[in-house]
């Protein structure tokens, strides 16, 4: 026997008992007898959900019995399947409404059986806002009544909405467990077919809250695979029955979980012989994330204690990476290496360590997740200073694995150990990163020679790793930009395209973070450019980009290069680090720093400067940008690059030497390029910077007009 | 469009000879395009250069000087149709009307006097007079009224509303050094009017029956040579005014039609005659759109303290916030044991966060240092506000003044608490909540507690 | 050659949302210019104006909002007089009361004065909350149930309670969904992809992007507004397109010009009139800029605004 075999079977077996139940029904009422389930404007819902046909008496029912009869072919494909079980499931309905006869009311508590309209609005918004993070619905009886209330509360603990058919309500009953819509557990009643209520949940839903036309069945089974966030534990014995209805819920998208050895079919219908994995199986078929509100430590969590300074005398213990080895790391892995909440402490805990002594740290969180990207890494990682320091009592400066962190004493008192770091990484990772984020554990490790170990094989080579990836990033080696618009507010027009080898003008957003803020809010500042239609390679103009710009701008904006400052340079909103403009003389550009207060060659100060090229309006021959820029192999490169700077302040000019002279070297093989550039103690006007530059023989200076 | 700085610059000398003041040429070009200099300036362009550059760099709407001294103000001169795309240059002035033959003439010009107070380092009062001739006196009567207001309000800057042309002569003749505006020309007088305005050095305010005949005016005023004017959008109705002085300066910027690039004066006195309110709104809404002198039959502090605020708010540069000055605001009588508070100079987050402190009840000092205009977090991102730039302020301008050593500081920048306790020995700091409308739970919690 | 003016009508419109039922339902938005350029195209539908009564009853208004209610002293009669005010098109229940750091007026306490004032009320009805992100929240969704088929207007779904809110107002009961932002276009923007990707209908959701009294930071509230009521006429920016509803008098009348009383400022004459006209003067800069519908609370200037609008329509 196949699958298709015992879905079909269990298919034709409901329709007989169906058909004969109406049969039945009509050779002792009439045909004209009303049906319907009470207080739903969509009777009956699943079967309007998907024809678009109301039932309303016995005569119409038997004829939405044809219908469902043309959904069961027999082809051994997986749509027969599906549509098989959906059949099933309408044939269910049927069943069900049957017993509403006459204004019945065949279920008595703590039984419900049809759920009203109105309880599905008032459910439908916590499962929309999340609050509800998903539907089980439990089929059968568990192996003992333990293990079937324990299954149960799980769900319960974290505010998944557990519905109950069969067996496992007199388990509940047995272990005395309250039940009831407030406390989201809801017992559906004990045949099988009991389970078209819980579908009967999803399915209006869908017609309430998806606006989902009654009869656009594709519509249909897309809204509640993606938005109805429902699975199936279904225990043994399965009988064909079962199987066929489960055909039916997977059809909608709700995956079946079941400890009975069965045919497995790969994220649909899963094996779980461990009852007490139900749970984490379960969600993690349904891709639920559970919310995390709490951080489960002894002292406080908040932004008030980031700038909170711990002294000597004041602290219990000391991780310094200056002195001692330790690291702070994120590494994505495979979903199966993780087990999402597991805290390992690795080593001696706070109390087996010496007051106020100088200790070893290390501690890695892994995570997993299908959007995650180990570009994400780092992004993850700079934000650790902030969540460790806005623990009470807890001091955390530097990276990487120059870390330094304090605990005091009355924080030490408190009961606070270090699975609590664990803890507060995780909350935060798992909260503030959830859109890529599914599972994540934390390591801790004390153990001296374990830091030592790990820092030098695992930490400093994945560091490693990422500097290089980051000076390897080519704009030629991505597919997509990035805008930035975080700046409208008081920059309107301005658009920041964001580039691995030019990032924001502010220098605070490089293209991974511009990546990263756009995967974690996709309908955030940061936009994805494409660059597909290249109008211009020499100065970096492309159809797709200026198409961006001019939407991104309001229509402000028409185009932009993304390598040139004479030719449709790129707009500043205000936040520049710095500015470099023309001083035509030399035939080059000066860049002045906001730090740089005095004159500069093109006869205008920074702030001069900034009025002129800020407030998102191009200015030919004006740009600002980050420092990082500089040193760019793209940095103006339209007009020859790096070459072409002859003047800037002292003090950036020693910040970006080594970064400059390197890019200079590679470009033009001169060495020690910025020994060449002027700054203020050599010249403020260009007379006497041309002199310098003559002198020192500037590259600029022989290079193509710029204008 | 408007010349690049880079095309001015080609067409200067490049000699960096800094006769025009700038230090270079480069330098020179750049405030050129801005509008910051005129082109004239520089004593070696080229004739053909200038005649190019003046063409293209003149201003789609004329700037136009009115009054004298202190009471000199500048309209028009605008560029863009929304305060986003760049900046509103000239303010919105407000004018008191005031007839001839008022009978509450000396009340009004008493009245006159009250409302006025500075607002964020900005004198707020009403700047001009519109006087009414109203037909019925004689010249010399209306001349005789022109001289009795210059007396009694020697600081304000007329604008004489006569179509007569022997009345407005006599007026001018009294008033004319002190820069007045003539709004009296129409389509039946412009020649006279035009040729008094121009003998006399002063602007001429032309109007017209409608949009039409306005334009049409303007045009024959222009063509005798006269582009010294302000445009009167007329009484017929508040939707007629409306649509007159948008579409003016529509047609002005966005058209680049010169005949309507001119200033405009809204008579918001005439249009809701006897009914304030209606007035408080219609200078509200030409404030908003385009008015540049605004008429009101008298103006209260009820109706000015919003109106002076929002054309503050309205005629900001939106690259260049507001900002207050620095200091130790009292709140709620706040005295030298009262709390101190401390926040940035941007004046939006100083308005909000006083707000919600007086709301609060607690008595306490709010202390601003400088902060270069930005929000919190921007200042804070930006080197402006650090433990550094608060302990510096708090050291030389506030610890002789206030005993009390409790300081709250923003939420946003709760990671600066340490290093100002460490800056500033004695204080005792306090984080505040993240956002200002949290201010008064969080102080009154306090002061329930005992801890202020 | 004689003037014509360049007409500036969009290809674009702004979408038409219809708040209440029956006779007095009114219409937002539904035009293709700019505030009040009757002179580019005809205005659909004139901006509307929204009488503001709340759940703290009458004690601290201004005598003149007293005298107006005089011998109204349930929310009913509050809520009949606020409909019959001249000039008034709908009415707004603020729930001031339900602020947990202030009275903590109870849901069940509110949603019976909402179902007494939806009862009282034939013209169209707006529900305000608290502020509270969580309080409003949960308050909302009871309100937008037990005001169903009445299609009230519940303001506002903000970043933080949008889907809570939204889903109920906008899904589970059919009401329609204010999206409220902080003077951003993008924020503004975000909120109504954000609660477009819930599955809320376009059509049944009124932006307010912001408020400020006249004088505080108002140059924001200008920008917004011009800002958004460009990309949605000239770009065509769907997501743009809702009506603007502004509330004018919790702005107005919070500010110390319209708080400070006759003996702290004698000179600034009487308190009553300064709140008025920073009420008026707020709400015809909010109109110029752009908003559909201003929320206002006193009589005086309800009268003004109502005329103002008249003549500009």
């Amino acid at each position: 026997m196949t699958l298709f075999d015992v879905v079909f079977s269990g298919n034709d077996a409901v329709y007989g008992l169906t058909e004969k139940a109406i049969d039945d029904a009509i050779a002792a009422n009439g045909a004209d007898k009303a049906v319907a389930f009470p207080d739903t404007a969509y009777s009956l819902p699943c079967y309007y959900a998907v024809t678009g046909t109301k039932v309303t008496n016995l005569g119409e029912l038997k004829e939405a019995l044809g219908v469902v009869k043309s959904l069961m072919t027999r082809e051994k494909r997986l749509h027969d399947a599906f549509m098989s079980g959906i059949a099933t499931a309408l044939c269910a309905e049927f069943i069900e409404v049957l017993k509403y006869m006459d204004g019945a009311a065949p279920y008595a508590a703590p039984e419900a059986g049809h759920l009203p309209d109105a309880a599905i609005r008032e459910l439908g918004v916590p499962l929309v806002t999340g609050d509800i993070p998903g539907v089980a619905v439990i089929l059968g009886a568990a192996p003992t009544a333990e293990e079937g209330v324990e299954l149960v509360k799980s769900y319960q603990g974290q505010g998944i909405l557990v519905t109950l058919v069969g067996g496992i309500i007199d388990q509940c009953v047995e272990k005395g467990l309250k039940m009831g819509a407030n406390v989201r557990v809801i017992p559906l009643g004990k045949d099988v077919t009991a389970v078209i209520h819980a579908v009967s949940v999803a399915v209006r839903a869908a017609l309430i809250f998806g606006n989902i036309q009654p009869g656009d069945a594709a519509g249909l089974m897309k809204y509640t695979m993606e938005r109805v966030p429902a699975f199936v534990n279904a225990f043994a014995p399965l009988n064909d029955v079962i199987v066929a209805c489960g055909a039916g819920a997977i059809a909608l998208g709700f995956p079946v979980i079941t400890n009975e050895e069965t045919f497995r079919v790969p994220k649909s219908l899963i094996v779980q012989k461990d009852v007490s994995k139900f749970n984490a199986t379960s969600l993690e078929a349904r891709d639920i994330k559970l919310k995390i509100t709490k951080i489960d430590i002894p002292v406080a969590f908040a932004s008030a204690f980031e700038g909170e300074i711990i002294r000597r005398g004041d602290m219990q213990v000391e991780f310094d990476g200056s002195r001692v080895d330790c690291f702070e790391l994120v590494l994505s892995k495979d979903a199966t290496e993780v087990e999402d909440h597991k805290i390992e402490l690795i080593g001696p805990d706070i109390d087996e360590m010496p007051e106020g002594s100088k200790q070893s740290i290390a501690y890695i969180v892994e995570v997993a997740g299908k959007s995650m990207q180990s570009d994400f890494e780092s992004v993850f990682e700079r934000k650790f200073h902030s969540y460790l320091n806005c623990v009470e009592g807890m001091m955390h400066t530097g990276q990487r694995d120059m870390i330094r962190i304090r605990i005091s004493k009355e924080t030490y008192q408190a009961g606070f150990r270090l699975k609590h770091i664990g803890e507060v990484l995780y909350a935060r990772v798992k909260s503030e990163f959830a859109a890529v984020v599914d599972k994540c554990q934390v390591k801790i490790i004390t153990d001296p020679a374990q830091c030592t170990e790990l820092r030098h094989s695992l930490a400093i080579p994945m560091f490693d790793k990422r500097d290089e990836r980051l000076t390897t990033l080519t704009d030629e080696g991505v597919d997509v930009y990035y805008s930035c618009i975080m700046c409208q507010a008081f920059s309107p027009s301005h658009v920041c395209v964001v580039t691995p080898e030019r990032l924001g003008l502010c220098g605070a957003v490089s293209w991974l973070d511009a990546k990263a803020t756009n995967e974690l809010d996709p309908q955030g500042p940061c936009q994805v450019i494409t660059k597909e239609r290249v109008i211009d390679e020499r100065i970096g103009e492309y159809e797709d980009v200026n198409e961006a710009v001019k939407k991104f701008s309001q229509g402000a904006l028409e185009d932009v290069s993304l390598y040139s400052l004479i030719e449709k340079p790129m707009t500043s909103c205000g936040c520049f680090e710095c500015i470099c403009g023309i001083e035509p003389l030399s035939n080059g550009v000066c860049i002045a720093n906001r730090e740089y207060a005095g004159m500069t060659p093109i006869g205008m100060t920074f702030s001069e400067l900034a009025s002129m090229t800020g407030g998102g309006v191009q200015t030919p021959g004006f740009m600002g940008h980050g420092k990082h820029f500089i040193s760019s192999k793209k940095f103006m490169k339209a007009e020859g690059g790096v070459a072409r700077i002859v003047w800037m302040p002292k003090d950036l000019k020693e910040q970006v030497a080594d970064r400059l002279n390197a890019t200079a070297k590679e470009l033009y093989g001169i060495e020690n390029f910025t020994d060449m550039i002027g700054d203020e103690t050599i010249a403020e006007d260009p007379e006497t910077l041309l002199e310098f530059l003559t002198e020192k023989g500037h590259p600029a200076l022989g290079m193509e007009p710029m204008m | 469009m408007a010349l690049k700085g880079l095309d001015i610059f080609k067409l200067t000398p490049k000699t960096n000879c800094k006769e025009c003041g700038s230090p270079t040429c480069m330098a020179f070009a750049m405030k050129v395009a801005q509008g910051a200099v005129e082109i004239s300036k520089c004593p070696h362009m080229s004739e053909e250069a200038l005649a190019t550059l003046s063409e293209a760099t003149a201003p789609p709407m004329k700037t136009i000087k009115v009054g004298t001294g202190e009471a000199e103000y500048t309209l028009g001169g605008e560029t863009v149709l929304y305060r986003h795309e760049k900046t509103f240059v000239s303010k919105t002035r407000y004018a008191t009307a005031i007839s001839c033959c008022d009978e509450n003439m000396d009340a009004k010009l008493e009245e006159l006097k009250k409302v006025d107070y500075d607002r964020i380092g900005e004198r707020m009062h009403v700047e001009m007079l519109y006087l009414t001739y109203c037909g019925s006196c004689d010249a010399a009567g209306y001349a005789a009224f022109v001289k009795k207001v210059m007396d009694e309000a020697p600081d304000k800057t007329l604008v004489l509303d006569c179509t007569d042309v022997d009345a407005a002569k006599a007026a001018l003749d009294v008033c004319k050094d002190k820069k007045p505006i003539l709004d009296g020309a129409d389509a039946s007088n412009y020649e006279a009017m035009s040729k008094l305005a121009t003998e006399a050095g002063v602007v001429l305010g032309v109007r017209g029956a409608d949009i039409g005949e306005l334009y049409d005016t303007v045009a024959a005023v222009e063509k005798l040579g006269n582009k010294n004017l302000v445009l009167n959008v007329g009484t017929a109705s508040i939707k007629d005014a409306f649509a007159t002085t948008v579409q003016i300066r529509r047609a002005a910027l966005k058209d680049t039609n010169r005949t309507f690039g001119y200033p405009s004066i809204v008579n918001a006195a005439a249009l809701a005659a006897g009914d304030s309110r209606m007035q408080a709104a219609l200078a509200s809404l030409f404030t908003v759109k385009y008015g540049s002198i605004v008429v009101m039959e008298g103006m209260s502090y009820a109706q000015a303290l919003p109106l002076y605020g929002l054309r503050q708010n309205v005629f900001t540069d939106p690259q260049k916030p507001m900002k207050v000055e620095p200091g130790i605001y009292s709140i709620n009588g706040g005295d030298e044991n009262s709390v101190c508070l401390t926040t940035v100079d941007f004046a939006l987050t100083y308005f909000v966060v006083s707000g919600e402190l007086e709301r609060s009840g607690v008595p306490c000092n709010l202390i601003i240092s400088d902060a270069g205009g930005l929000s919190v977090l921007t200042a804070w991102a930006a080197g402006k506000l650090s433990s550094t730039s608060v302990s510096k302020y708090i050291q030389e301008n506030v610890e002789d003044k206030v005993k009390c050593r409790k300081l709250i500081i923003p939420g946003k920048v709760a990671v600066l608490k340490g290093d100002i306790e460490a800056k500033l020995p004695g204080w005792e700091v306090i984080v505040a909540p993240n956002e200002a409308v949290q201010l008064v739970k969080f102080l009154k919690d306090m002061q329930a507690n005992g801890e202020i | 050659m004689p003037f014509t003016g360049k007409s500036g009508k969009f290809n674009a419109a702004i979408r038409t949302v219809e708040i209440g039922t029956g006779d007095k339902a009114v219409k937002l938005g539904g035009e293709n210019v700019m505030p009040f350029y009757t002179f580019d195209a005809p205005i659909e539908n004139a901006p509307k104006i929204g009488v503001m009564i709340t759940d703290m009853g009458l004690e601290n208004e201004p005598a003149g909002v007293k005298e107006y209610y005089a011998g109204a002293s349930s929310f009913a009669e509050i809520a009949k007089k606020a409909e019959e005010m001249p000039g008034a098109d709908f009415v707004v229940l603020r729930f001031e009361g339900a602020d947990p750091n202030g009275e903590n007026r109870s849901v069940e306490e509110c949603v019976a004065i909402a179902k007494e004032v939806g009862d009282a009320i034939t013209a169209p009805l707006v529900i305000e909350g608290c502020k509270n992100v969580e309080k409003d929240a949960e308050l909302f969704a009871k309100v937008a149930e037990a005001l169903q088929g009445k299609n009230v207007l519940i303001m506002s779904a903000r970043e933080e309670n949008y889907k809570g809110v939204a889903a109920a107002a906008g899904l589970a009961y059919n009401q329609k969904v204010g999206a409220e932002s902080a003077v951003d276009i993008n924020l503004a923007k975000q909120l109504n992809v954000l609660i477009g990707q819930l599955g809320v209908d376009p059509a049944n959701v009124v932006m307010n992007v912001g408020s400020a009294a006249a004088g505080y930071g108002f140059e924001y509230v200008v920008s917004t507004m011009d800002r958004v009521k460009a990309a949605a006429l000239s770009q065509g920016d769907v997501q743009l397109q809702m009506p603007i509803i502004t509330p004018v008098a919790d702005e107005a009348w919070n500010v110390k010009e319209a708080m400070a009383s006759e003996a702290d400022m004698p000179e600034w004459g009487s308190q009553e009139e300064r709140g008025i006209d920073m009420e008026i003067e707020t709400a015809a800069a909010v109109l110029a800029s752009g908003s559909n519908a201003v929320i206002l609370k006193h009589p005086a200037s309800v009268a003004t605004i109502s005329k103002l609008i008249k003549e500009l329509v």
